[in-house]
């Protein structure tokens, strides 16, 4: 039961560095970056790389990976998401496209094996007489510290306040002299960072795979949807709810039907909330 | 006038290149613009894009094998049984989902047909899971032959969705995509144009499924993942937003683009999606519709 519990938990967590970084974007400069997926795959191949070709040592191959898919995320907004950005259909088409790209690179690169991310910590944690993967704690530890860190920035700073109000109204906020394409960019490298962060830290207990970022961007697509979007606890919510209720169906009833439940899951919550959990009533 | 080049050049080629071969690639070029050509139907008119048609067209191959591989009857029998099939589960998926916009509803679309293919692999016993089901059946013997019995399909898509596109159904539809509230207000049915755009564009899409099941054999699970709808979208998108034969040909056109990179071994794709990119960066209302307009100097095609 303890196993299920933190386990959970962490699949919950993992899943809520995706989504909140999802949902920010969209929040703030009502991007729908579909090349969400592929930020957190660049975070685990990077890390892979830096650490098994070019011998870099874990903790530096992870830091220099996240900073490398955030400069990887605020280029593309800057190069190609932002003259589009009038259209959400072209922003969606030409961040599909990007995604799509990455995969195929890293398919060409790597191969479509999978992987071995290096873990931090390779030893079992007993807690209670029940040994736990190490690893996933300290997923879970970082996932909270770095959502903390981001509320705690966005809530309490000048740059969270301009980014909050170019949120609210864009139009009003750039009256009061808030550089808005600068946020943007901002915001851009901070979802893509956490993304990273999440294929780096969750990548040693995965199958680092070119495809992954499939997965990675549905589940986050789905969880920022049923909370809400732009909401940011709303994505924490929603992350717990289907965390927790795939670890559940995975330990208790069979492991097969996991996406089904939490794809079912989706459908009636758009269906009897259409706007999400948390969101503001724009989804109807 | 261009489209009567257009379809002389479709109907010429395969018996020009004679080669076995090259006649599945067009076959499947025909198929996939069926696909397109009613996805665009739909969602380029009504501006909901609908990022779950693997599931009509799925649910429609899966009725070809189940009737003519499982049950044993005749393989024109898929026709009207695919048909029925993609209609039922573009309502049951319309009633719920349609008062949805945007990013919720694409998701909506995407969850349910990626809940189908979950299914088909699950409940193997009926279907094969991902194996999928095999022995099906050809409509027609030749290659040569069916491929011009998918063309005249695909003539008549493209036919039937263009006038319809073009009528007062059609002019119903953009005015949604326009300001769905003041439709209303007009004292238009949104609801039921919704649905019903939503059933015919299924209703073509699963056609085109039960041609892709006679054609390949066999159904298999991944030939319905994310990955098809998100391909008939990008057909759709480079044909042109909302036109129906703009679709189609975005769908040959694509489709003989990646024929012609299968020189480029295992870069192929990523070639591929570097061209998408760079186009759909520069051309952003698509390449079909607006390169045609720009060639016949303006006129409409």
């Amino acid at each position: 039961m303890l196993t299920v519990l933190i386990y959970g938990a962490v699949t919950s967590a993992i899943l809520a560095m995706l989504a909140v970084g999802f949902t920010l974007i969209f929040g703030v400069a009502r991007i729908l970056n579909l090349a969400h997926g592929a930020f957190y795959a660049l975070g685990a191949y990077c890390t892979y790389s830096l650490t098994a070709t070019y011998k870099v040592p874990l903790i530096v191959a992870a830091l220099a990976s996240v900073a490398l898919v955030a400069l990887f995320g605020m280029a593309m907004e800057r190069v190609l998401v932002r003259p589009q950005r009038q259209s959400s259909l072209a922003v969606l088409m030409i961040t599909l496209m990007v995604a799509l790209t990455v995969e195929q690179v890293l398919f060409v690169v790597f191969g479509s094996q999978s992987k071995n991310v290096p873990a931090f910590i390779n030893f079992p944690v007993y807690l209670h007489g029940v040994s736990l993967d190490g690893q996933r704690l300290l997923a879970l530890a970082v996932a909270v510290c770095l959502i903390g860190a981001l509320w705690l920035f966005i809530q309490r700073t000048r740059l969270g306040s301009a980014i909050l109000a170019i949120s609210q109204d864009p139009e009003a906020a750039q009256y009061m002299g808030i550089p808005a394409n600068r946020i943007f960019s901002l915001v851009m490298g901070l979802s893509a960072a956490l993304a990273g962060a999440a294929g780096v830290i969750a990548g040693p207990f995965l199958s680092v795979r070119p495809t992954m970022d499939q997965t990675a961007m549905i589940t986050a697509f789905s969880v920022v949807i049923v909370g809400g979007l732009g909401s940011i606890p709303g994505s924490i919510l929603a992350a717990l709810i289907i965390g927790y209720s795939e670890t559940f169906v995975a330990f208790y009833l069979n492991p097969e039907w996991t996406g089904t439940v939490s794809l079912v899951a989706i459908l009636l919550t758009l269906v009897l909330r259409p706007a999400g959990l948390m969101g503001r009533a724009v989804g109807a | 006038m261009g489209g009567a080049v257009l379809v002389g050049l479709l109907a010429a080629a395969p018996p020009l290149l004679h080669n076995q071969y090259f006649t599945g690639v067009f076959i499947v070029c025909a198929i996939e613009a069926i696909w397109a050509a009613s996805w665009n139907f739909f969602s380029g008119l009504t501006g909901r894009e609908n990022f779950g048609t693997a599931l009509f067209i799925g649910g429609g191959a899966y009725t070809a094998a189940f009737f003519n591989s499982t049950f044993g009857l005749n393989a024109w029998w898929s026709i009207p049984g695919g048909i029925v099939v993609a209609v039922v589960l573009g309502l049951v998926v319309g009633f719920p989902t349609l008062r949805l916009k945007g990013p919720y509803f694409a998701l909506a679309t995407l969850a349910s047909a990626a809940i189908m293919q979950q299914v088909a692999i699950n409940l193997w016993q009926y279907t094969g899971g991902s194996e999928g089901i095999y022995g099906l059946d050809r409509l027609v013997d030749s290659s040569l032959g069916y491929y011009y019995f998918v063309l005249a399909v695909l003539l008549a898509t493209v036919l039937v969705l263009s006038l319809i596109a073009h009528s007062r159904w059609g002019t119903i539809l953009r005015a949604i995509k326009g300001d769905e509230t003041a439709c209303q207000a007009a004292g238009i049915n949104v609801t039921v144009y919704k649905i019903a755009s939503l059933a015919l564009s299924a209703a073509f899409a699963g056609l085109g499924g039960v041609l892709f099941a006679h054609y390949q054999q066999a159904v298999t699970p991944d030939d319905f993942d994310v990955f098809l709808s998100i391909s008939v979208i990008i057909m759709a998108y480079v044909g042109g937003i909302g036109s129906i034969w703009g679709a189609a040909v975005g769908g040959i056109l694509l489709n003989l683009m990646l024929e012609l990179l299968r020189g480029m071994g295992e870069y192929r794709l990523l070639v591929y999606y570097l061209i998408l990119m760079v186009v759909l960066f520069f051309m952003r209302s698509g390449v079909v519709v607006p390169l045609w307009r720009r060639l016949s100097g303006g006129r409409s095609a």
